[in-house]
């Protein structure tokens, strides 16, 4: 994806350039940013990619960052670069739900791979919530009458039972079942079933 | 005088039987007046009495005449022949009817026959029959005088008394017989005379044998009654009527005005004798009251309301020399000393509003001298008069001022004694206290007078021990040498006092109870106390000593005192022995003795002869040893030596310093492996950038993608970065190469700015301001710089720990330095960290003692070590603001030469 950035956080002057200058030589796009206050400042909701956070920082310290952006509900994968001995500090980073973190001096390899492996993450996380948006999206455009008659196809029911069950013809029953087809964007039911459950989670 | 009072006695028994006379003749005139009045009466009644009697006399005659005339009627009409027998029938028998006391009448012929009767039933009379008795007696008296003529009454068969009266019936000149009425008495004499006579009366008819023929009652009046009989003629014969009156006022009415009188006069007779006794007793107590008057001893008078004598007894003869005529009605103020004369006055106006009054107050005598009087006068205001009463007290004053003056004299004498005198009766009770007495107690004179035992200066825990020496006390058998007795003040302090005890005897010689002296003894005996505690302290403490102490004298070295722990070391019998032979084991050579001790004289002691530690030959202890000649009680030199076991002290001197070496060792290791740390996270950085400029550089070059310039920048910053690293080496390697510990003077701007480089990365990561503030006069320390340095950074690394909690603006760290009394220089730290408890400000400074999570609590332990080792003092306190202060001091230089290093820094030096 070309649009996924790679976001330093580092108060170290050298660390935050020299990191910069490796993954620009990787063909990263990188943005970096000297504290946790002005990533905060900058963070949007749209943002795709990854965070590389420095654990240790004067003011608001990684942690506290990646704590604050959870709340924010920013699925962005975090990347921790912890110094000597703090260690236990990134453990329990990581049991907080972060990607992975790396200690310093780290390979330039070792970088490289979390990265490439976060931006994957970010890169299904988002397609994963735009498939599920766009299935509740067909949901919502169902008329009433259509949704009853889906929930009954959906719990197996032949077209004469749902005419039966609504008191409707079976012709009416086939035109509500063709349109339903035509809304969800599905050619069988198999496959409505999935969407609906995606949709419906 | 004897004889004029017996003549005045009789004198006054005559007045007295007057009013007895006078009360005789009037009970007696009284009497005669009763007994006349009741005569009197008496007289009135019989008067009545007759004029009744004469009144039914007459009434019965007039009866008596109808009933005659009648008859007489009849014998007209009968002696006419105008009455046949029926007629006659007819006629007597209605007459008879109407008059009761006719009992028959009886028609006889000439012939003394009786011819008819009537009634005709009558058994009485019968026809035919002649007169009987004394009746034709009667028959031809009345014949005869041709009058109606009464027989004889006599009594018939029946016993009925009955009167018969003849009438002659004639015709012409001719008798032709009579007609005979017969009276029955008793009817006479009961329906003759109205009722009311009866009640008043017995009404009875007497013949002339005084024999009562009828009664009108059957009650018989009292034979002393009062009785009237009067002549009942006709019909004569000497018949009388007879009334006698019931009596109609009791005997007792009589009688009342008669005991009345009597009773009467006995109670004035009696009433007279009570007032002549009560007055014989007036007359006497009057006469006592004469005699005290005059002979009483005090002048006595009666004054009026003005002050004027009014009388006054003979006293005032005496007293005064004023004779009694003299003084009467003279007024009192004449006599009074002009000095007093107002005071006088002012009683005078003060017995007018009617106060009684009592003063003392001169007097002049008839000889012009003045004399003291005590007066007490009592105003009688209705009366208008003053009695007053007044006693001669010149004497007595001047013995009271004589008295006074011997008094003060001995209260003064009383008062200046310190020991406390009191006096009992023989009971116990207290009748004498002197001031000193009451000042030991704390009671007044007032409060302790009178007072039984138990008294209340007898302390409660003493007061049966106290009871019993008081009884022994007044048995008499007080010990000689007094009591040793606890008493007790007023407010409750004990004290200590001594009583000697003495009987006191009055100016008869008779016992009037016990003198007691008392002397508080509580000081003497604190003293003694004191003594005897001092002593026994002092062989307490020497007892209680684990040092050996014994003294020996220094001429033949016998042992004169020895203390426990000395016998428990040398045996129990050291004391008398020779003080070599007792210590062979353990004591210095006699050639050790810095002097001689046997040629000190007095005034050269006390000296120190010997001071060092001694092995004990047998039990290999160590002694420590010292010996000085001294004064000895008795004033002769001798030496005293102290042996204290100092082995244990040895022993823990040479595991301290052991310990010491170790610690250092372990200090060092904990510093490097700190060091290590430190370096491993200072190199991390400029490491990892060099890396990533590397690489990124090597990744550029490797896709041919790259400008010149930019690949040339960051070589350059890679350079620059290992360039850091090395700084971080060099100063790393300076610290390590100096390990061996070299004092010298440096300045402390230094140590400390060197240190805050190091801490510099820690501050700016926990963003903590650090201020550092040294005086730049401040003298140089004499310290081994990067022991010092460690120091500084160690506590500024804490104080930044400290303050993770605290809010970033307020995290400030200061590292400042003063002079501290010219040789030292103390440095202060301060955070404003989250403090410490006082637990923990005691606890900080052992091994092992940490707050943090990973720290291994040594740092603080080591810095305390590397401070001391140096001279100086590392301690910690609250700060004012919040937070912690840790302090240390440094010296500005050595207190010893270079050469007299401790053994510590040759530890050290020898460890790296």
């Amino acid at each position: 994806m070309t649009n996924q950035l790679v976001y330093i956080v580092d108060d170290d002057d050298a660390m935050r350039d020299s990191l910069q200058w490796l993954l620009e030589s990787q063909g990263f796009a990188v943005t970096a940013y000297a504290s946790a206050e002005d990533f905060l400042a900058a963070c949007r909701d749209g943002m795709a990619g990854c965070i590389v956070l420095d654990v240790r920082m004067p003011g608001m310290s990684g942690l506290e960052l990646y704590e604050k952006l959870n709340s924010r509900q920013c699925t962005l994968p975090v990347i921790f670069i912890t110094g000597h001995g703090d260690v236990p500090m990134a453990v329990s980073a990581l049991k907080k739900g972060a990607v992975d973190f790396i200690e310093k001096p780290f390979s330039d390899k070792e970088m490289l791979r979390l990265i490439g492996q976060c931006l994957e993450l970010d890169r299904a996380n988002r397609e994963k919530r735009q498939q599920t948006e766009a299935v509740a999206r067909r949901l919502a455009s169902l008329t009433e009458r259509e949704v009853e008659v889906m929930d009954l196809i959906l719990a197996g029911k032949l077209n004469k039972q749902v005419a039966d069950i609504l008191n409707i013809s079976i012709k009416t029953v086939e035109v509500h079942r063709s349109r339903i087809m035509d809304k969800m964007e599905v050619r069988a039911v198999a496959e409505l079933v999935q969407a609906v459950m995606r949709g419906r989670q | 005088m004897r004889m004029n009072t017996e003549s005045t006695a009789s004198q006054r028994n005559w007045v007295w039987s007057i009013p007895y006379v006078a009360i005789g003749i009037f009970a007696l005139a009284m009497l005669a007046l009763v007994w006349g009045l009741q005569k009197r009466e008496t007289d009135l009644q019989y008067d009545a009495l007759g004029r009744d009697v004469q009144w039914a006399e007459q009434t019965m005659r007039l009866h008596m005449q109808g009933a005659q005339d009648y008859l007489a009627q009849m014998a007209r009409e009968l002696a006419e022949g105008k009455l046949d027998r029926g007629a006659f029938q007819v006629r007597a028998t209605q007459y008879l009817a109407n008059t009761p006391e006719l009992a028959n009448i009886v028609w006889v012929d000439s012939g003394q026959i009786i011819r008819w009767t009537a009634p005709f039933e009558t058994t009485d009379w019968i026809a035919g029959e002649r007169l009987a008795g004394a009746q034709p007696a009667s028959f031809a008296r009345a014949l005869t005088s041709g009058q109606p003529t009464y027989g004889e009454s006599y009594v018939n068969h029946r016993g009925a008394a009955l009167l018969e009266v003849y009438v002659p019936v004639q015709y012409g000149r001719t008798y032709l017989g009579a007609l005979v009425g017969v009276y029955t008495i008793e009817a006479m004499v009961r329906h003759l005379v109205p009722g009311w006579f009866g009640e008043k009366y017995s009404l009875s008819i007497v013949d002339a044998a005084g024999q009562v023929l009828a009664s009108n009652t059957t009650v018989t009046p009292a034979d002393d009654a009062l009785s009237y009989a009067i002549d009942f003629d006709p019909p004569g014969n000497g018949l009388a009527l007879r009334a006698k009156a019931f009596r109609t006022d009791s005997g007792v009415a009589r009688v009342v005005p008669l005991f009345l009188v009597v009773g009467l006069t006995l109670v004035v007779v009696w009433s007279l004798w009570a007032l002549r006794s009560h007055f014989q007793r007036r007359v006497k107590v009057e006469k006592e009251r004469d005699r005290l008057f005059n002979l009483s001893l005090d002048m006595l008078c009666i004054a009026g309301m003005d002050g004027s004598f009014r009388r006054v007894n003979p006293a005032f003869g005496r007293v005064l020399g004023y004779s009694a005529e003299e003084i009467t009605g003279k007024p009192l103020l004449d006599y009074v000393h002009p000095d007093d004369l107002a005071a006088v006055v002012d009683a005078l106006r003060q017995l007018a509003a009617g106060q009684p009054v009592s003063f003392e107050k001169r007097w002049r005598a008839a000889d012009g001298r003045y004399r003291w009087l005590l007066w007490a006068i009592n105003p009688v205001p209705e009366e208008r008069l003053l009695y007053a009463v007044a006693h001669d007290i010149t004497d007595r004053r001047e013995d009271e001022e004589k008295l006074k003056s011997a008094f003060a004299f001995r209260k003064a004498m009383g008062e200046s004694l310190v020991t406390g005198l009191r006096a009992i009766d023989l009971e116990g009770r207290i009748i004498f206290v002197n001031p000193a007495f009451c000042r030991m107690l704390g009671w007044s004179e007032q409060e302790l007078l009178g007072l039984r035992p138990p008294f209340p200066y007898w302390p409660p825990e003493e007061a049966e021990q106290l009871r019993r020496d008081l009884e022994q006390t007044l048995a008499g058998q007080a010990p000689q040498g007094g009591y040793e007795m606890r008493i007790m003040r007023r407010d409750g302090h004990r004290f200590d006092v001594r009583m000697y005890l003495s009987p006191l005897i009055d100016s008869e010689g008779s016992q009037l109870g016990w003198m007691a002296s008392m002397n508080d003894i509580t000081e003497p005996k604190r003293v003694r106390a004191e003594l005897e505690a001092s002593h026994e302290r002092f062989v307490a403490v020497l007892d209680g000593l684990d040092t050996a102490v014994y003294v020996a004298d220094v001429e033949n070295d016998e042992i004169l005192y020895a203390n426990h722990a000395f016998k428990n070391l040398y045996g129990f019998d050291a004391v008398g022995r020779n003080c070599w032979q007792v210590t062979t084991a353990c004591h210095p050579e006699r050639s050790d003795f810095q002097s001689d001790p046997q040629r000190l004289g007095l005034d050269a002691v006390p000296s120190e002869l010997f001071d060092g530690e001694i092995r004990h030959q047998l039990s290999g202890r160590w002694f420590h040893l010292r010996d000085r000649a001294i004064r000895w009680v008795d004033g002769r030199v001798v030496r005293m030596e102290i042996a204290a076991d100092i082995t244990e002290r040895r022993q823990m001197e040479e595991a301290a310093l052991q310990h010491q070496d170790r610690l250092e060792q372990t200090s060092r290791l904990i510093t490097m492996g700190e060091m290590a740390s430190s370096l491993a996270h200072e190199l991390n950085q400029p490491l990892s950038a060099i890396a990533n400029y590397c690489m990124g550089s090597v990744n550029r070059l490797k896709s041919g993608d790259y400008r010149r310039e930019d690949i040339l920048a960051a070589m350059e910053k890679a350079s620059a970065q290992a360039e850091r690293a090395g700084k971080i080496i060099r100063r790393t390697r300076e610290f390590v190469k100096k390990s061996a510990p070299v004092r010298a003077p440096v300045a402390l701007a230094d140590i400390v700015e060197e240190a805050i480089g190091f801490a510099d990365i820690e501050a700016r990561k926990a963003a903590a301001a650090l201020r550092v503030d040294i005086p730049p006069e401040l003298p140089p320390v004499f310290a081994d710089r990067i022991m010092i340095e460690q120091v500084v950074l160690n506590l500024v690394k804490n104080g930044i720990e400290a303050m993770q909690q605290t809010p970033a603006d307020e995290r400030e760290l200061s590292v400042t330095a003063r002079l501290d009394g010219g040789d030292m220089v103390e440095v202060a730290v301060t955070d404003r960290g989250c403090g410490m408890t006082e637990a923990q400000a005691e606890r900080i400074f052992d091994p092992f003692f940490t707050s943090k999570a990973e720290g291994m609590g040594m740092g603080l332990n080591i810095c305390r070590s590397i401070i001391e080792y140096h001279g100086g003092r590392l301690w910690a306190q609250p700060n004012a603001q919040g937070g912690s202060v840790f302090r240390f001091t440094l010296p500005t230089h050595s207190p010893l030469t270079l050469a007299g290093e401790g053994p510590g820094e040759r530890a050290i030096g020898t460890e790296s």
